[in-house]
């Protein structure tokens, strides 16, 4: 791992601000983790908000929600923020806010299963990026959890919606999570926040005197990059290494993300279905940078007019500035896993030959050896990325940030990574 | 909106370039370059210059005809090369052999290889090596080392102890050798840079003082400034050496006992450069070998161990074949046949496409 310029300060401490909604909302279906959701409600039908317009029959529930009340315009395949297309829905906002009356019945839900069954059908996904459905994280199928960690690491630069909302909401995260620890049971539960946003401990620490929130404790983790992910967080935590790929559960291990507890609370305790989130847009021209609530499914185009921010001539990232793709369609509508927008200026990288000089073997949190898969890319030796383990890369893109010959090491990667799927 | 060709991740990098990392080795190397005046006045500076200048020109003309990007004198590699090719050698070696070195260093060196980056051989020590086979008698003259006319300090009296004072200043050798203080010195600041790791010169040290113990009735002499540029400057070239900490270490435990091996069979007179150059040709097995344990993997510890054992024994074997070449007074062919390589190399590798580019130049000069 290793020390990365934060670039958090422009939007750090920001009171969290909601956008307007948009005229037309795109809720993108796409199929992941088994499941297909498919739209339940019919071209020219008017939906309430809160209502569910689609669902997957077979495999996980999968639901979609109608952010806003509105006539369903039409059902069409559009491209996502990565640039894939999904059967999408486009909902014509008519301003008329209904409501539905009990989107989620969550009243009711007291035992474990019935609380897990409220997270499916809300459509809790994983907040932090990986969109990895929440009630099948949770379904235990008998085996023990010991240590329950809430990620609040966020150890990309630029982002602070985890802060924003652990600042704002920091008594109904403690109480998501001991809702979730009602079917988990873990037999320790573990914040962990990083180093610079130690600060958070006041809030907590007065919240946490609280007889119900006994089992949980605050951990403060290294400012180190990529210290938020699942597999560096549990080693950090637990001293527990998982390879990637494996299941943490095997471990006794579950994370979950701030914003999926955040939204564990919504639905069992407000009866609110996933419809929105908290980012952050910043950047390096951006002159209103902050933490925002968006709804889901708001074009990115709609977010960047009404705060009127250029793009001209700008790279726009959905996401973290290590991780994230490269956004070129700003039609495209923000999804749950959507951590930001940043808009940064467009730069011309100078590529040259890798010089071995090692410093990507020394960041890789995976103890891999990058450069070799920039080595074998070039000479079209695919299996040779193969045997030097690159499906344990967790694109955390460590390697290119250090490169001092700013070699393509991501797009050898994921182009090689692809290339041996197919 | 236009849209801008995709790019991938990362959207943000450290303020970091090979241009600084060869311009932190210069930094280093600075102070072990003035005090070379200081021994003998202009002279040792001015075959610096000759063999920077020649090296710059060699670069900056192989790019010209062979290569369609722009010049890459701007990584600064060139300079470094040839910095560190002079202070291999005596300060009153003639200028146009320094010239024919520093020529050799890069375009057989490095650029046929495809550039920096991608030699397998430290590029200022092929240079030298060329300058020995070819021009032997030249080299192995005393007087290219010293010259009573021209001598300015002389010997260092400070400490009233011969040894001491041979630690700060002590003109004698090549040019790289008079200060092994100034040479720590910037090993250390290329160390707090970052730009060399401990592992290659510690465990050369280690290695190489263990081995001096264990044969230490046998009267092996050497230069500590010599040992101390090889293991500061030579040993730790990043396209040259091990990658990883494991390979760095064993790579430096090598070179040390190599080092003795040659020392006690005979070969004395620039038995570091032979040493690195051996070791360098066994970098990609060292790197695989040596390679570290995968995030959550297990590692198969005893398959790496006599995978280790036989890339030993073969450095071993190495070691003699390249000692009995050199009392055979083969290694002219050696050399020769190791131009011979990387031309044809050069000429096969579809990535610099020679041909296409000498095509080029000939309907230009039409």
């Amino acid at each position: 791992m290793m020390q990365i310029e934060s670039h958090k300060s422009k939007t750090k401490g920001k009171d969290i601000l909601s956008v307007v909604d948009p005229e037309l909302f795109k809720i993108t279906l796409a199929e992941k983790f088994g499941s297909k959701p498919k739209p339940i409600v019919q071209i020219g039908e008017t939906v309430k908000k809160y209502q569910m317009i689609a669902r997957s029959e077979e495999g996980y529930l999968a639901p979609a929600y109608a952010p806003v009340s509105g006539v369903i315009e039409k059902i069409e395949k559009s491209r996502q923020l990565d640039d894939s297309e999904a059967l999408t829905i486009f909902l014509r906002n008519d301003r008329k806010d209904i409501s539905v009356e009990d989107p989620l019945s969550s009243q009711d839900a007291r035992d474990p299963e019935s609380i897990r069954k409220i997270i499916e059908k809300a459509g809790i996904v994983g907040m932090g990026g990986a969109e990895f459905p929440a009630a099948l994280k949770y379904d235990l199928d008998g085996k023990k959890v010991d240590t329950f960690i809430i990620n609040g690491a966020e150890c990309e630069p630029y982002l602070t919606s985890d802060y924003s909302l652990m600042k704002r909401s920091a008594a109904e995260i403690l109480e998501g999570i001991h809702i979730i620890d009602k079917i988990l049971n873990a037999d320790k539960i573990v914040l962990a926040i990083e180093k610079h946003n130690e600060d958070l401990k006041e809030v907590f620490d007065p919240l946490l005197e609280k007889e119900i929130y006994k089992k949980i404790s605050i951990e403060i983790v290294p400012d180190e990059y990529p210290q938020g992910g699942e597999l560096q967080l549990t080693k950090t935590i637990t001293g527990i290494e998982i390879a990637n790929g494996d299941v943490p559960l095997e471990k006794g291990v579950i994370v979950s993300n701030v914003g999926t507890v955040y939204a564990v609370y919504e639905a069992v305790v407000k009866n609110k279905p996933v419809i929105e989130r908290v980012i952050t847009l910043s950047g390096e021209s951006v002159r209103s940078p902050g933490n925002y609530v968006v709804k889901i499914g708001t074009p990115v185009e709609h977010i960047l007019e009404n705060l009127s921010i250029n793009v001209e001539n700008k790279i726009l990232v959905s996401g973290g500035p290590m991780m994230s793709p490269h956004l070129r369609n700003v039609s495209a509508p923000i999804n749950k896993g959507t951590l930001g927008i940043l808009v940064l200026p467009k730069e011309n990288i100078n590529r040259l030959n890798c010089i071995w000089c090692g410093y990507c073997v020394d960041v890789c949190p995976m103890y891999l050896m990058p450069m070799k898969y920039d080595q074998f890319y070039r000479q079209r030796d695919y299996k040779k990325m193969e045997a030097y383990n690159i499906e344990d890369c967790i694109e955390c893109a460590s390697c290119e940030y250090i490169c001092p010959s700013n070699v393509p090491l991501m797009e050898s990667i994921l182009n090689g990574k692809n290339k041996l799927k197919n | 909106m236009q849209l801008i060709r995709k790019q991938y991740n990362p959207f943000i990098r450290k303020n970091d370039s090979t241009t600084l990392v060869m311009s932190d080795v210069m930094i280093a190397l600075l102070p072990s370059i003035l005090i070379t005046w200081l021994a003998f006045g202009f002279a040792p500076l001015v075959v610096i210059l000759v063999s920077v200048g020649t090296a710059l020109l060699a670069e900056y003309l192989f790019d010209l005809i062979f290569r369609k990007s722009t010049s890459s004198l701007g990584d600064g590699s060139a300079i470094v090369t040839g910095i560190l090719l002079a202070l291999t050698i005596g300060p009153f070696t003639p200028l146009p052999i320094v010239a024919v070195g520093a020529f050799f260093a890069v375009v057989f060196g490095k650029m046929l290889w495809g550039g920096l980056g991608r030699n397998t051989f430290n590029p200022a020590l092929i240079g030298r090596e060329f300058m020995v086979v070819l021009f032997p008698a030249v080299m192995n003259s005393s007087a290219i080392f010293n010259n009573p006319e021209y001598v300015r300090g002389g010997e260092l009296n400070v400490f009233n102890n011969e040894f001491w004072d041979s630690l700060v200043f002590h003109p004698i050798g090549a040019m790289g050798e008079y200060s092994p203080l100034l040479l720590v010195i910037g090993g250390l600041y290329l160390l707090l840079r970052r730009r060399i790791s401990w592992h290659i010169p510690l465990a050369l040290w280690i290695s190489f003082s263990l081995m001096l113990f264990f044969f230490r009735d046998h009267n092996i002499l050497f230069n500590i400034g010599g040992v101390l540029l090889g293991t500061i400057y030579m040993a730790t070239d990043m396209p040259t050496s091990s990658s990883t900490h494991a390979g760095k270490i064993y790579f430096g435990a090598m070179v040390g006992v190599v080092a003795l091996l040659c020392l006690l069979f005979g070969a004395t007179r620039g038995y570091l450069s032979y040493v690195i150059l051996l070791l360098n040709a066994f970098v990609i097995p060292i790197n695989w070998i040596f390679r570290p344990r995968t995030w959550g993997k297990d590692v198969n510890w005893g398959k790496r161990a006599v995978q280790a054992v036989l890339l030993t024994i073969g450095i071993i074997a190495a070691t003699f074949a390249i000692l009995w070449l050199h009392h055979a007074e083969g290694m002219l062919y050696v050399m020769l046949f190791y131009a011979l390589y990387t031309i044809v190399r050069f000429v096969l590798s579809n990535e610099n496409d020679p041909w296409g580019k000498l095509r080029k130049i000939k309907r230009n000069l039409q």
